[in-house]
Parts: structure tokens; sequence; C-alpha cells
């Protein structure tokens, strides 16, 4: 469900902005270094934490955009890796000033303390709740791409950004929207593994090349895609784990592989 | 005015001609006339982890050092000169851990080289020393292969280990569980590299032999900065284990720790055994879980150094400095750069010579007393050999964070391995 929120998150960008970003694993990890200042320097609620930290790295996301990002929507693909690759570098450098290099984890907040037998097994609350805020921010999207004004807007830049600009729509403005979005969803996921996960420079591109593959397997642009390249990557890695651990690293890979010969464009690909 | 300045420069050219030819017949009589007495610091190159994910181990190692240096320059230095340290980072990447080095002697003049955190570099370094010809103290880089491929089987003597080797955490753990009669079902987590497979390998091939009736009923194997580690706890949990042995260090362990008390792992087997848990970032991490007893006695831990042992005056008065020049606790990686320095001190003291064929004699069969207590350099690996025990993890009231407790001490001169070096299976 992590993976979800980031592949959306990398995703929307890439099929409205038409920007693959590399950076979306670095705020990420800001969010979740944001999460823990808040919940865990500062003793605030973790809910209000959390939205504390999608805040700023929202505003974050807004800066980066608006004076970086938009400079380069015209240009080759190469030069959008070395921009964004180059914010990878400045951000976990950045963390690593602020924070320091030592790995650091907050106490869990005590009503997701436990867990619930399930057939037998015993599972986690907090990977329950997890689960159920992925679906969450699932529904949300959906609702907010396909029964808002703002969705249509954005639906509309997506498919042709100049007759989208021709009829009055702020193209620049909503490009600002959709990439502090983003940010928010790449916010959210990190934000809420604090308590389990360790925040440390690097988890961000620990994490970047899964969120990639994802949104290959799904297609890249693709909301639904995501979620269930999301869904596929975590089954697969769990029963790689259990059934083939020699090589459950490389399943992954293998699946990547297969959909890109079969279907290029991925499996939910225009 | 340019006929002034004309005749300045001739002047100046003049008088660094003369510098020249005076520094040349200099040479020459020192090459041919006894030794002239040397000058300037005594230069010390370093490296290690300082940037990444892992950047605070690189930190211990410049604190550690950086340490020793001060107090050895505040009494008048090595025979009269003063100790000189430039610390590089290794990235973690063999290339760059070789071109530092060849930086370090090369064109900045490094007399001694220490340090190292990767074992890959210290792979790739090896051969290069035999070349740059000086003594290397490696000081946190782990493979047992350095010592016994490199310097017991290729030769090369420059190098040399004050740490301990990978095989700590498998041999020890197995001599000290194998004392729980009650634990017949071991499973692991493990590093999904050389590490991993030669610790849980040896730990297997021990407890074989000293506990016939121990099965070993599963295993996982995770790859380097894993995040989620729900799916290998399941799986090794799913067999129904006694005891759980992992080699999940730093940040990661703090993780596998903090997941595995998700899933209520912990009530349901009888020792967990978290190889190099003693660590002090590791200790920090899981704080708050130590004292709020969440892992009910059964948190067990090696190390390569831990701060509470031994207790002697030198290991105390290193602590309480360390913590007074820092603010907080040393890991292994700072008592071992600090020792590192020692050993070269007292190397060059007893060899009165920076050459390298002199230091290394002075440093084989070397017995020396150290914070982790004495340390022997075995001559026929340049292995240093002290006593690192295992122990349980536990709140005490004298210290703010946790400390390993209900120490088992073996002498690893019992259970290090000796020459002629058998391979170890490092594979899964």
């Amino acid at each position: 469900m992590y993976l979800w929120l980031l592949a959306a998150g990398l995703t929307l960008v890439f099929g409205v902005l038409g920007v693959l970003n590399f950076a979306h694993g670095s705020l990420f990890m800001l969010g979740a270094y944001a999460a823990f200042t808040f919940y865990g320097k500062l003793n605030i609620n973790f809910g209000l934490s959390i939205l504390l930290s999608l805040i700023s790295v929202g505003i974050i996301g807004a800066i980066l955009e608006r004076f970086f990002i938009r400079r380069i929507y015209d240009l080759d693909l190469p030069y959008q890796l070395i921009l964004t690759f180059g914010f990878i570098l400045i951000f976990d450098d950045l963390v690593k000033m602020v924070w320091g290099g030592v790995a650091m984890i907050p106490p869990m907040p005590g009503f997701l303390e436990g867990n619930l037998t399930v057939l037998g097994r015993p599972y986690p609350f907090y990977n329950i709740f997890i689960i159920f805020a992925g679906l969450a921010v699932a529904l949300v999207l959906w609702l907010i791409l396909e029964k808002t004004w703002w969705g249509r807007m954005i639906r509309a830049s997506a498919s042709d950004r100049e007759m989208a600009g021709a009829i009055g729509i702020n193209i620049p403005f909503l490009f600002t929207t959709v990439f502090v979005l983003s940010a928010m969803l790449a916010a959210l996921g990190g934000a809420l593994g604090t308590p389990v996960r360790v925040v440390a420079p690097g988890i961000g591109t620990a994490m970047i090349i899964q969120a990639f593959v994802i949104t290959v397997i799904g297609g890249l642009g693709n909301l639904k895609g995501a979620f269930v390249g999301a869904l596929i990557v975590g089954i697969l890695t769990s029963f790689g784990i259990l059934l083939f651990p020699i090589f459950e690293l490389f399943i992954i890979f293998v699946v990547m592989a297969i959909v890109l010969m079969v279907k290029p464009e991925g499996l939910f690909g225009k | 005015m340019a006929k002034n300045i004309s005749r300045r420069k001739f002047l100046k050219n003049a008088v660094i001609g003369g510098a020249a030819i005076g520094s040349g017949l200099g040479s020459y009589q020192i090459t041919y006339g006894q030794a002239k007495k040397p000058t300037g610091p005594i230069k010390i190159g370093g490296q290690g982890a300082v940037s990444g994910a892992h950047a605070d181990y690189g930190w211990q190692m410049i604190a550690g050092s950086t340490m020793a240096i001060e107090e050895i320059n505040a009494k008048g230095g090595v025979s009269g000169r003063k100790l000189e340290l430039k610390f590089m980072d290794e990235e973690l990447k063999p290339a760059t851990a070789v071109k530092n080095a060849r930086y370090l002697v090369t064109d900045w003049g490094a007399d001694v080289l220490f340090g190292v955190d990767s074992s890959g570099c210290a792979m790739a370094l090896g051969p290069v020393l035999a070349e740059l010809n000086r003594v290397h103290i490696f000081c946190h880089a782990a493979t047992h292969r350095l010592t016994e491929e490199l310097v017991a089987q290729r030769r090369i003597p420059q190098i040399f280990r004050i740490s301990v080797p990978t095989y700590q955490d498998g041999i020890l753990p197995a001599l000290i569980m194998k004392d729980f009669p009650e634990i017949k079902r071991w499973a692991g987590i493990h590093e999904d590299y050389e590490y991993g497979y030669v610790a849980w390998n040896t730990f297997k091939e021990t407890m074989k032999k000293v506990r016939p009736d121990v099965e070993f009923v599963s295993i996982a194997w995770a790859p380097f900065w894993t995040m989620d580690f729900s799916s290998h706890i399941a799986a090794v949990m799913a067999e129904k284990p006694d005891a759980i042995h992992t080699t999940k260090w730093a940040g990661e362990g703090v993780m596998l720790l903090r997941q595995a008390l998700t899933m209520g792992v912990f009530d349901n087997i009888k020792v967990w055994w978290q190889c190099m848990g003693g660590s002090v970032d590791v200790l920090q991490g899981i704080a708050r879980e130590v004292e709020a007893d969440k892992f009910k006695g059964k948190l067990w831990a090696s190390a390569r150094y831990i701060h509470n042992y031994p207790v002697t005056p030198e290991n105390r008065a290193f602590v309480e400095k360390f913590i007074k020049r820092w603010g907080k606790y040393p890991n292994y990686s700072a008592e071992t750069s600090y020792s590192s320095i020692y050993v070269i001190k007292a190397a060059i003291e007893k060899a009165k010579s920076l050459e390298t064929a002199k230091l290394v004699a002075a440093i084989e069969g070397m017995e020396i007393m150290t914070p982790a207590g004495k340390r022997y350099f075995r001559p026929e690996d340049h292995q240093a050999v002290y006593n690192v025990p295992g122990g349980r993890v536990i709140k005490s009231p004298d210290y703010p964070l946790p400390i390993l407790g209900d120490l088992r001490v073996i002498p690893a001169n019992d259970y290090y391995r000796h020459p002629p070096f058998t391979p170890i299976s490092a594979t899964k």
C-alpha cells in the first residue's frame, strides 16, 4: 500500500505533466522525516503530524514545480532525468545535514498497537490501518478525477494540453496543483510508514525502483494500472519470499519484462 | 617601473633556483650520509562511509580516531612528531576506496592507513596496498577472506584487522545458545549477501557439532535495505521456530525488530538473536521497547565491541571521554578506529621508523591494551584476537540506553578459525 501511494503520485505526474520525476522518492523521504519531526520529536498527535507533513511537503512540491520543473516541460526527457536526479542528491544531503545520518524511528501510536488473528496467524493492526488508508486514498482520487470540475480539467489537459489551454484552463496553475497533489501522496506514503519503518537518508531511493516497476507494469500515467501494479508487486514479493527464497528478488523484474514484451504499453496502458 | 619588476623577478628566480640546488644537495647528503632527523607531522590517512544511509558508521570512525590523535598530540605526539589525519569518503564503492588510498599515499603522502566499512571495498583495496606498500588497519570491514585469503594465503603483509571477522556472528551465538536445551528449532532472517551467508552457515555448522538434536527449520533472505519484513517474518514463523537468528544490522535491524513486535513474534518464540544488535545505534532505536519490556527478555545480541564491557579503567576512561567530547556513546567503529591510532603509535615507537616492513614486524604478534580489552595481532593472518561477549538486551539503571547484560564471555582464541583455513560456504 505504501507502494501504491508512491506509484500513484509518480504516475499522476507522468500522465498529466509528462515528467518522469525521479525525485519522487525523495519527496517520500521528506514526508517521513517531516512526520518523524512532528510526531516523534515535537510529540504532536499522530494524525495531525501526518497532515502537517503533507502540507509541508506539498509546499516543497509547489516550489519544485514552479521554479524548476516548469522550465523543462518543453525539453527532452534526458533533461528531466538530470534535473530530478540532481534533486535526489540534494535532498539526501540536505536531510543528512538537518537530521544526521543515523536511522531514527518514532514510537508506535498506542491505538494501533497489537495484532489480530487472521486465519490462525497474527496480523498487525498497523498493517490493517495502512490497507484501509490506501483504499481510502484510491477512492478519494477516483472521486476527484472522475466527479469534480478540477478532475475534469486535469483529464482534459492530460489528453490535449494546447486545446485545454485554448478553452481557458490555466494550465501552469493546474500543473502546479497536480504536482503538489503528487508530492502529498508521496509524503503520505512516507509519513504513514514512520512508526514501523525507520527514517533514514536513502529510504526514498530504496522505494523508487519498485514504484517504477509498478508504473511500468500498470501502464505509465494510468492510476488504475498503478493500483493493480502495486498489488501485483506486493503479492509477488510476499509469495516469492515464501516459495522461492533463492530468487524472490528478480521475480518482479521477470513479470515486468513479460509485460513489456507482451503489452509494452502496460496492462492498462492506452 | 618595468625594469624594477624584471629585476625583482630575476632575483626571485635566482633565489628559487638556489634553493632547488641546495635541497638537491641536501637529499644527496641524506642518501649517503647518516639519517637527517625527519620533521613535520606523521600522516595518517583514513576512509569510511561518510555519506549515504550508513554515514553514521564513518562518522564514528572520524570521532574515534580524532579523539585518539588529539590525546596523543596533547602529550607531544609520537617520537616528537605530531599526528595528522585526513579522512575520506569510501562511499561503500570499491573503486572509490582504491582511488582514495592511491590519493592518500601518492598525493597527500600518508605514512599509514586505516578505516574502511565495506568488505567489498576492503577486498578491492588489499592487492593495491601491496603495491602502495603502506600498513592498513581495517577497523570495520569484516569478511573473513580479507585476512584468510589476502594475508594468510596471498601474503599481503600490509593488511591488519583490529575488529572481529564475520563469523563472530555465527560461531559465538551458537556456542552461547547451545546451553539452552529447550531451544531445538532455529530459523534465520538474513542479509542477502556474503555477511548473511557466512554468519548463517557458520552458525549452523557450529550448532550441528555441539547440539546434534537441533533443527534448522526455515530461512528468509532479505536484500540490503529492505523496508517491509512482514513477508519474511510470516514465512519464517510459519514453521513455528523456537528461536530466530538474524544479521539485519543498523536501521534495518531496528525496522525488523519493530515489525516483528507488531506481528506478535515475541509471544511465540523463546529467543531472538540479533547479530550486531549490541551496536549503539540499534540499542538507541529500540530503547523504548526495551524499557516497556516488549521483548520479554528474549532478545539477545552480539557485537564487535560494547561500551559496557570490559569493566576496566581503560574502557571507562574511553567511554567517558568520548561522551564528553562528542555527546553520544561510542559504537564499535569508534572504538576500533580509536584503538587503531594507538596501535599505529605503538608500532612506530617499537619500530623507531615509518618503514612499512618494520611497522609490519612491529604489529605482528603485538599485544596491546585497548578499551575493548587486550588485543593480540596473530602473525599468521594479522587478525586481532580479543573477546567480545554476547548477551541479553536489558535496561540498566546506570545507563540511559539499553545495554547488553547477562554477558557470556567465550575466549576468542578458542573459537576463531585457525590456519590452514578451509573455505566457508558463502552461498545461500
